[in-house]
């Protein structure tokens, strides 16, 4: 293949798919944007107001972070897949008048709390039809925590609706009645039957993971200021049905209204973003603020003063449904991360209605905490807990082969077949 | 029988990767340094064990962080950045070698070479004073146990209550000591002798003891024993010890030197000056310190094989070459005694001293020799005619049935006037019974041993001199059998001859001058202490490494101050307490 790449040929490949690129779509956004750009610039874009490294905070503060990690393909026993999940929550404790950063709370506590971390689950399912729906079904109602479907659901009903669907009895006379039965169990809550595959199943079961570790630090005595989530704050919408088309969709939203109630602000940080423009974003705040300057982008969507920007107005899942994304840049060493929240904790709590001022203060006290918190030098300019709950879920290459080698173990003491359970193309090295 | 493991120490951390000789140890974030000393506990096949472990190389290890050039970089670069709950991921990857280990059977704890591995992860601990030192001392016992206090165990910069004692019957194999200037041999030297001194007292009275009574000749180059180098000495001992202690102990003297006028006044009481008359100058004597030319040692052995005892007084008053003797000859060897004339302490008649080193010698006591105003040859060959004095006496003896063998042999080795003025008192302490010739002779090996203090080794311990017919070649090969050891004193261990560094069994090794140095004292040490030159560049002036042939473990010691081992023991002069069975405290 070296050759291959090495030649002229391929550079010319690559010359026209850049070109292409270019004329169609780079041409498209850059005319978009520069509909945006003034707005940008004058109105969503915004420098951070730094505490001082030596800062006394007048309230410390709790922060939790929850990451997960896993592989679709743990283990394969003829058709039969087996994942594996790890999950990990992270506390840490501001205590800037110990002097001593977001220092993590004591396993003891920790323990105590939200029980030993990491937690790790497996899960299987088989190529029989139906039957990864079936066992998915099944495993989420294992790991989440809130066992009701219709609790589960409401959530995202009453905040999608505004109130209006607030219990099971609303739905009468909505688009949703027809759709009620299904509502209440989890295996019809997953309308994306046919397109399970693998990675799909995976992904949902590492969300959820998540969702129920977020759900036990919220239901907990811990009451963290912040609870971050890895990724993004988003909802696959069905598109007939209007509703999410996954139990994690519901999870999240019951996730954000618990959240609400418990006084904690739930957001997801993503590093690896598809905002369009994120890097003529942060060459305008640079250019605006300086190179070292720390900055945040309100990224609003139609509803919001102003509408939505043109260059996401044909991206439909920016902004998310039920969210409210920004870009953050904390460090002129790294590319701007996106950051999301609830919002319908933001339209409560940051946004004042005809009043921009008092809603840019709110961001930049909400930012100003976020940036703190992203000082370590490790990983300097993101959120540090994010950081460490992703160091203690990671299944590295040397973790896989260890759990897998147990696997062996144990199926020996179990007296199954003693076969090969490492994915098959190891089988000729490749 | 399950061991408190508390009793170990801190728990510091885990063990990593290694094998039987190096291991890298994950701990703690805590002030190590090189030469601690960890232990380590180990259970595998329900057998319990407690390996040695001595820290060699440390480096800071901090969990999670992959790019610590990176963080300690945007450290510095943002001044605002921080380390979250870095302290539990600050840890210290040790690395060293293991030492060996003790393991119990039948309720005795027994130690090993490095034969064997800790278990996986085993538990890392961190002795204590206060805390381990009962502990370590009991399984540590084979390998510190003995009669003469050198000093305590040594684990990193503290020192637990576990004295390091050599075994008195050890001594005949030769103890090494080196150090450079300043590393404290002096006062190494005031603690061996206050340690003899403290065994013997042990042993007056006792008649079931099994141990052997010690007596050491310490040359004392810059008269700094007997007054001591701050506020004690040896002296200070003496005068501490109640009449009747000092009589069975010291005897009527201890201190030998050139001019007794000089002397202090009350170190002059305990005081001998030294004379040696040429007749009991062997011509081996001086081949042991100065090169001769075949010639010339052909030409003294004639003499001597002619003259006999008055070799020296014939010579010096010879005026031509003798016939056959090659031209310029005896100029020469009149150049070479040209020593004895000029020497105050070399006479051709006077008092001799040697009668009483032998007495003093035999009877287990101590002689410090101030050598502060002789000349280096004239120290050297005093310590060769002592030396060669002693070994022949006990060579005679060694190679008599009876008394009256005993006395034949003396003739026959010995310088006939010496062995006549000391004969009845050589049999005294030689004859089972009696002094009638008929009597059987005890065992050389069950008289006190003498240790006779080599200052300056590499003057005569070097490999030109040692080729020939030197002393101390025979007593470094045969002095075990004649219980006479040597205590070579050297500043280098490089240039020292290698038949002497392979009989030493013994090696106390002070901080030392050099690389050279340090790597010779490391191939030359009786037990592996391969990668111990870090230790040796770190050390501390009174601090040692103690090596020897019959301890599989090598050991740190910090050697207490004579003045403060001095003052804790004082009382003890008074009212004489045996040494061996006295409670040790630091």
């Amino acid at each position: 293949m070296l050759e291959r790449i090495l030649t002229t040929k391929f550079r010319d490949t690559l010359k026209l798919l850049f070109a292409d690129i270019t004329n169609q779509q780079d041409r498209m956004d850059e005319e978009k944007f520069s509909e945006d750009e003034v707005r940008i610039k004058e109105r969503l874009l915004d420098t951070i107001d730094l505490y001082p490294p030596d800062v006394l905070l007048d309230d410390d503060f709790l922060v939790a972070a929850i990451d997960g990690s896993g592989t679709d393909n743990f283990m394969m026993l003829d058709d039969i897949r087996v994942h594996l999940l790890s999950t990990a929550t992270v506390v840490l404790d501001s205590k800037s008048r110990d002097g001593c950063f977001f220092e993590p709370l004591s396993t003891i506590t920790i323990m105590q709390q939200l029980g030993s971390q990491p937690h790790l689950d497996a899960h299987w399912h088989s190529g029989v039809r139906n039957d990864a729906r079936n066992k998915l079904a099944e495993t989420l109602e294992n790991i989440y925590p809130l066992k009701d479907v219709v609790d589960i659901v409401m959530p995202f009903f009453r905040d999608h609706t505004d109130g209006i669907v607030s219990s099971k009895s609303d739905f009468t006379g909505t688009i949703y009645e027809e759709y009620v039965p299904e509502l209440t169990d989890m295996e019809t809550l997953i309308t994306r039957a046919q397109m399970l595959t693998n990675p799909v199943v995976h992904d949902e079961l590492r969300k959820v993971s998540e969702y129920a570790a977020a759900r036990n630090v919220l239901t907990s005595d811990l009451r963290p200021k912040y609870l971050l989530l890895d990724g993004a704050l988003s909802v696959f919408m069905h598109f007939a049905r209007k509703y999410p088309s996954m139990p994690s969709g519901f999870m999240l939203r019951d996730l954000a209204e618990l959240a609400r109630r418990e006084g904690v602000i739930l957001c997801a940080v993503s590093k690896n973003h598809t905002i369009p423009f994120a890097h003529r974003i942060a060459k305008t705040a640079q250019d605006l603020f300086g190179e070292d300057a720390k900055w945040f982008c309100h990224l609003p969507c139609e509803d919001d003063p102003g509408g939505g920007l043109h260059i996401i107005e044909d991206r439909t899942y920016i902004p998310p449904e039920l969210a409210v994304p920004y870009l953050f840049s904390f460090s002129q060493e790294n590319r701007p991360s996106r950051i999301d929240f609830d919002r319908i904790w933001w339209l409560e709590n940051v946004f004042v209605p005809n009043d921009p001022i008092a809603t840019r203060q709110n961001e930049k006290a909400l930012f100003r905490d976020l940036e703190f918190m992203s000082r370590d030098a490790r990983w300097y300019g993101y959120p540090v807990a994010l950081a460490l709950a992703h160091e203690s879920c990671k299944l590295s290459y040397e973790d896989l082969r260890l759990a897998r080698d147990i696997s062996k173990d144990v199926r020996r003491e179990l007296g199954l077949v003693d076969r090969k359970i490492e994915p098959m193309r190891v089988d000729y090295n490749l | 029988m399950v061991l408190d493991r508390d009793k170990l120490g801190e728990l510091y951390g885990k063990v990593g990767m290694g094998n039987q000789t190096m291991l890298g140890i994950m701990g703690r974030n805590r002030d190590i340094s090189v030469g601690e000393i960890f232990v380590i506990y180990s259970q595998r096949d329900g057998t319990e064990r407690v390996f040695f472990f001595r820290v060699l190389g440390l480096e800071n290890y901090l969990r999670h962080v992959d790019d610590i050039g990176g963080v300690a970089g945007t450290l510095m670069v943002e001044g605002d950045a921080y380390l979250s709950g870095i302290e539990r991921n600050m840890l210290l990857s040790v690395n060293g070698k293991m030492l060996g280990y003790a393991q119990q059977t039948n309720g005795k704890w027994t130690f090993m070479s490095p034969r064997r591995l800790p278990d996986h992860l085993a538990s890392v601990y961190r002795p204590m004073p206060g805390i381990s030192d009962e502990q370590i001392r009991t399984m540590l016992a084979t390998q510190t146990d003995g009669h003469i206090y050198i000093g305590d165990l040594q684990v990193g910069e503290d020192t637990l209550d576990v004295p390091v004692l050599i075994p008195s019957e050890f001594l005949p194999m030769h103890v090494g000591i080196f150090g450079s200037t300043g590393s404290g041999k002096s006062n190494l030297m005031m603690v061996l002798i206050k340690s003899i001194i403290d065994s013997n007292m042990g042993l007056t009275g006792v008649s079931d003891d099994k141990r052997l009574t010690l007596s050491a000749f310490c040359i004392d180059p810059h008269d700094e024993f007997a007054k001591g180098v701050d506020k004690y000495g040896i002296q200070s001992i003496v005068e501490t010890m109640d009449d009747k202690t000092r009589k069975e102990v010291v005897g009527d003297f201890y201190y030998l030197t050139t001019h007794k006028k000089a002397t202090p006044r009350e170190v002059k009481r305990y005081a001998r000056e030294i004379r040696v008359q040429w007749n009991e100058i062997q011509p081996r004597d001086l081949y042991s310190i100065m090169e001769f030319t075949p010639q010339m040692s052909s030409f003294i052995d004639t003499q001597y094989s002619q003259h006999r005892e008055d070799w020296i007084e014939n010579i010096l008053d010879m005026t031509d070459d003798p016939a056959g003797t090659p031209s310029g000859t005896l100029n020469a060897v009149k150049r070479r005694l040209g020593l004895l004339e000029r020497s105050p302490i070399f006479e051709k008649r006077c008092s001799s001293i040697l009668d009483d080193i032998f007495h003093a010698m035999e009877s287990g006591r101590i002689l410090v020799v101030n050598t502060s105003l002789m000349s280096d040859m004239e120290q050297f060959l005093l310590t060769t005619i002592v030396t060669r004095t002693l070994s022949d006496m006990r060579r005679a003896l060694k190679s008599s049935g009876t008394l009256g063998d005993f006395e034949r042999q003396g003739y026959m080795r010995l310088p006939s006037q010496f062995f006549s003025r000391v004969k009845t008192q050589a049999k005294s302490f030689y004859g089972i019974g009696g002094i009638t010739d008929d009597l059987p002779v005890r065992d050389p090996r069950n008289l006190p041993v003498i240790l006779v203090t080599v200052e300056e080794a590499p003057s005569i311990l070097n490999p030109e001199l040692m080729r020939g017919q030197s002393v101390f070649k025979d007593i470094s090969r045969q002095g075990r059998k004649f219980n006479i050891g040597l205590l070579v004193v050297s500043q280098q261990v490089s240039v020292l001859d290698n038949v002497i560094l392979s009989q030493m069994n013994t090696e106390i090794n002070l901080r030392l001058g050099n690389e050279r140095e340090i790597r010779a004292c490391i191939e030359n040490a009786s037990v592996n202490i391969s990668g111990f030159e870090n230790e040796f560049r770190v050390m501390s002036r009174g601090e040692c490494i103690v090596t020897a042939s019959y301890r599989e473990l090598p050991l740190s010691v910090r050697i207490p101050l004579f003045d403060s081992v001095f003052e804790k023991d004082m009382n003890d002069y008074k009212g004489k307490k045996t040494g061996s069975t006295k409670k040790h405290e630091l």
